[in-house]
């Protein structure tokens, strides 16, 4: 960079504070907000946090339905079994029992829900299916992007002609894994 | 692919000539290499705020490449940036600074702490303080004042398709607790983008910059259950072009950013409409000036100050005069060096006159004093000295030294016995048999010089003789050893770059020599008892060496021999062999105007690698079309995915008939990488080859790709569905941060 007179430095400085957001008056935040520390994950970390809560809960279900010999509240309703009268002294837990069957109920709501109108969209399975259609399994050269008739079996490459060959052949390791990295084709360690 | 392509290329052989040929030629466009995306300062528009009430939703379209936001009563977003955030420590004024959007470009160390607010290549935020700001700067720039302590307005904000539920959930809990938003709807991009161009019944095909989604519509609500993306966008398209770039130039030294990988992608790159026909032509010199497209990145060429006549006159008059100098000085040295030479030369002259008719015992004591063993050696001294003395006497009177002859000396104590000699004599017998020797040997090198000069001048002839009885004998032997000699110099290449390589034969080979020479013991030495191996009894042993070294400087002369010889053969040939031309040459077929190489990196003109301008440039070619056919071939970048007509396609057989008459005839385009010159036709024509013969297809792009999701998102909030989309405060109090009310425009809620 080329040496800034101090009067420009100052000018850069100024627009500077004049685009610095943490000068603005923003009396709309909350003050008092104070966010987790831990709130940025990737994609990755979300669906597998989702699908461990997913597999819980219906473990917990399951537990609950062979552990507590209440007799669930749907089971109530449909008449499938006769309500039991509790005289008194234990309010607190049929309250207890009340938020346990009512997780229940939202739990079987959706399982009928689901039931009837298929699987609900996600963010991982609305991916497109991979091409299984043979017009797609054409080869280009890795190197021009001109269709490719050959494959060096060293390498990996694929290349269009004699002259490219050359070039994949005078090639390191290294960059030919570059190469095939751009087509996903590289190996991966694990 | 046979074109026949007819260039003037006169047998063009080294650069100057072609160099020459470029005058003719109108200089090539240029594009240069665009700056980082600074806008300056821009002030805030307020009076926005003052015209809303409190029933006036503030609408953000959260897009992964440009976030746009403005009233629910704007035409256009008021508010177009990057998500970007800079936020860092200031080391000099120790306070923590935020700039965002475009003002994250203002300058080095702005860039430097460059975050993204999405996971890249998704729609999907990812880093929530960069959120956090990009909402800080949205609701600053709209004036809003916050008097009681929250934005006060309903917030609409656009998500991607099928958002996971964490994500949603975590914005609310900003919107609600940090800026204490009174209510708060979610809705899809596209199906907005939809909506504004009033669609009921279709297929939206959405590329936009992280994801290219295809979502089916039947009378305003979308397919859920059959929507599909695909992970590609502009975002992986500039991505891939910029790998692409960095292979294609691996010691390119200008920088290059994404945000211009981005900027080429748009501006160079269209959708072929035959890709395999015009990719195999791509590289053709017809019009391959016009396919070429040359980025200029910043240099600074090195300028060979121009200096006037006169000044170079002076110049070289310093050069001489100090040339003249040194040779006066010189002279003058050798002068002095005669002077004493001849000064000693006198000494001892006067030495040898002294000692004639002296004693025995006195002429050793002047001898002594002088250092000399005997007289003989004396005389020897004073002879070498007149020798030198005359010689530098002539060559400072410019006389040429005339080779004397040598006058033969004689040996003659060599035919004498042994037994008659003394000590004295025995010694200098040996000495002259060493002389003798040397003398002999002489003679034979010059013997055997004349000899080969005579087998040389022998072979030229019958080699001559051959030629002009039998040309055609002559030039296929000659064609023949031409043959051979392309092949050893191919031969060197491969060895050469086989060096390189630790897993070539050659390698190996010198693996397990050097093992070998590095072992004390080899087994089989040892078996047979004797501690010597017997290394170098055998001459051939100390091959192994030659073997060892590392190929260059062990056959540095072989190679200029090989070349030179080619040489020659090629010349003889072109001399007298008619069907031998200059193209044929291996310099000619090196030239670059044959090399696809040399068009696909520097296009259709010479390169010069000593020029920086040259060395500057980017060259896209191929990539022009390469970049954009990923979404029709996923495979090209490797993407395990089906191309964008294999979904649409599928996603139409699959539904009903009456489903699939509508939904076809309103395919509808929206999204930035929709924008590509050639998209649309292409779409259309191969979806019209997978689509049964009697169906009607209709397909129209959004009037506007980018600003149409937004545009459809303020309409809706002016709507009474609006109303019923919102989750206000307190249903989020109540119901927990991830509720959501199902709407016609947004994602249903996962379980």
């Amino acid at each position: 960079m080329a040496p800034t007179t101090p009067a420009a430095d100052d000018s850069h400085q100024q627009l500077l504070d004049q685009l610095d957001l943490i000068l603005k008056p923003r009396a709309f935040r909350n003050t008092r907000w104070k966010p987790s520390q831990r709130r940025n994950k990737n994609i990755k970390q979300i669906v597998a946090e989702a699908a461990r809560k997913e597999a819980s809960v219906m473990a917990t279900q399951d537990n609950s339905g062979s552990s507590t010999p209440n007799i669930q509240s749907s089971a109530i309703e449909t008449g499938a079994a006769t309500p039991i009268h509790m005289n008194g002294a234990s309010t607190k837990s049929t309250i207890s029992q009340a938020a346990q069957n009512l997780s229940t109920m939202v739990l079987e709501r959706n399982l009928q829900a689901s039931l009837s109108t298929g699987p609900i969209a996600t963010y991982t399975n609305i991916e497109s299916a991979p091409s299984l259609h043979p017009a797609h399994q054409k080869h280009y050269c890795d190197i021009t992007g001109l269709p490719a008739p050959y494959m060096d079996p060293k390498s990996r490459l694929r290349y269009h002609n004699k002259e490219v060959f050359d070039v994949v052949r005078s090639m390191n390791q290294g960059t030919a894994e570059k190469y095939l990295e751009a087509r996903g084709a590289h190996i991966v360690l694990k | 692919m046979t074109i026949i392509y007819s260039r003037y290329v006169e047998p063009v052989l080294t650069s100057e000539a072609t160099s020459g040929k470029r005058s003719p030629k109108p200089p090539p466009r240029i594009w240069h290499a665009i700056d980082p995306p600074f806008k300056g300062y821009q002030p805030a528009p307020s009076e926005g705020y003052q015209q809303s009430s409190c029933d006036t939703a503030i609408v953000i379209d959260n897009g992964s490449s440009l976030v746009r936001a403005g009233w629910s009563f704007d035409a256009v977003p008021r508010l177009s940036f990057p998500p970007d955030v800079a936020r860092y420590r200031d080391r000099k004024y120790n306070r923590t600074v935020s700039y965002v959007g475009y003002n994250a470009y203002a300058d080095a160390t702005t860039r430097g702490q460059l975050k993204n607010a999405f996971e890249p290549g998704t729609s999907v935020v990812g880093n929530w303080d960069a959120m956090e700001g990009l909402l800080d700067q949205i609701f600053v720039s709209l004036g809003i004042e916050g008097d009681n302590g929250g934005v006060g307005r309903p917030v609409l904000m656009t998500e991607t398709l099928a958002n996971l539920t964490y994500s949603r959930k975590t914005m609310s809990e900003i919107l609600f607790e940090c800026y204490s938003a009174p209510s708060v709807a979610y809705g899809i991009d596209s199906l907005f983008s939809y909506k504004f161009n009033r669609g009921s019944s279709g297929l939206i095909i959405s590329s936009a910059n992280a994801s290219t989604q295809v979502i089916p519509v039947l009378n305003g609500k979308p397919i859920m259950s059959s929507v599909s993306r695909l992970n590609w966008g502009g975002y992986q398209g500039a991505e891939y072009l910029f790998k692409l770039l960095r292979l294609k130039y691996p010691t390119f030294p200008g920088k290059l950013t994404d945000y211009q990988a981005q900027e080429y992608v748009r501006e160079h790159c269209y959708v072929s409409q035959d890709f395999d026909r015009e990719m195999s032509g791509f590289l053709d010199w017809t019009g391959l000036e016009d396919r070429d497209r040359i980025i200029q990145y910043p240099f600074t060429e090195h300028v060979a100050i121009e200096k006037s006549e006169e000044e170079l006159a002076r110049i070289a008059e310093r050069k001489r005069e100090g040339g003249r100098r040194l040779q006066e000085q010189a002279a003058k040295m050798r002068l002095e060096k005669l002077v004493q030479k001849e000064q000693e030369l006198e000494y001892y002259r006067d030495l040898q006159q002294r000692i004639v008719g002296q004693t025995k015992k006195e002429t050793k004591r002047l001898l002594d004093e002088d250092e000399f063993k005997d007289e003989a050696q004396l005389d020897k001294m004073i002879k070498d000295m007149e020798k030198s003395v005359r010689k530098a006497r002539n060559k400072d009177l410019g006389i040429p030294d005339n080779v004397e002859e040598e006058e033969v000396p004689s040996f003659p104590l060599l035919d004498i016995p042994d037994d008659q000699l003394d000590e004295a004599g025995l010694k200098q017998k040996r000495h002259q048999r060493l002389l003798k020797s040397g003398v002999e040997a002489r003679a034979r090198a010059k013997v055997e010089k004349e000899q080969e000069r005579a087998r040389i001048a022998e072979e030229q002839r019958l080699d001559d003789e051959r030629r002009v009885n039998d040309l055609e004998g002559w030039l296929e032997s000659r064609r023949a050893s031409r043959a051979t000699l392309l092949q050893k110099i191919r031969d060197r290449e491969r060895q050469k770059a086989d060096l390189g390589n630790r897993k070539s034969l050659a390698s190996q080979m010198r693996m397990k020599t050097l093992a070998n020479l590095a072992s004390d013991q080899p087994g089989r030495k040892r078996r047979r008892g004797g501690d010597d191996d017997n290394f170098g009894a055998n001459d051939e042993d100390w091959g192994v060496y030659r073997q060892v070294a590392m190929g260059e400087q062990s056959d540095d002369e072989e190679e200029e021999d090989l070349d030179a010889e080619m040489k020659n053969v090629e010349a003889q040939l072109l001399k007298y062999d008619p069907g031998f031309s200059e193209s044929k040459t291996m310099a000619a077929q090196k030239d670059w105007t044959k090399s696809l190489m040399h068009a696909f990196l520097r296009g259709p003109r010479p390169f010069d690698s000593e020029s920086q301008q040259e060395t500057h440039q980017l060259h896209l070619n191929v990539e022009r079309i390469r970049v954009p056919e990923v979404l029709f071939q996923p495979a090209i970048a490797g993407l395990d995915q089906a191309g964008i007509v294999d979904t649409a396609a599928d996603m139409i057989g699959m539904s009903s008939p009456q489903d699939r008459n509508s939904v076809l005839r309103d395919i509808f385009l929206t999204g930035g990488n929709t924008l590509f010159k050639g998209f649309e036709e292409r779409l259309s024509r191969e979806l019209r080859a997978v689509l049964p013969i009697e169906a009607s297809m209709r397909i129209r792009q959004a009037s506007d790709p980018l600003l149409d999701a937004w545009k459809g998102a303020a309409q809706w909030s002016n709507e009474s569905s609006f109303k019923l989309a919102l989750v206000t405060r307190e249903e989020y109090q109540e119901k927990g941060s991830d509720y959501l009310k199902e709407h016609n425009l947004g994602n249903t809620a996962a379980p």
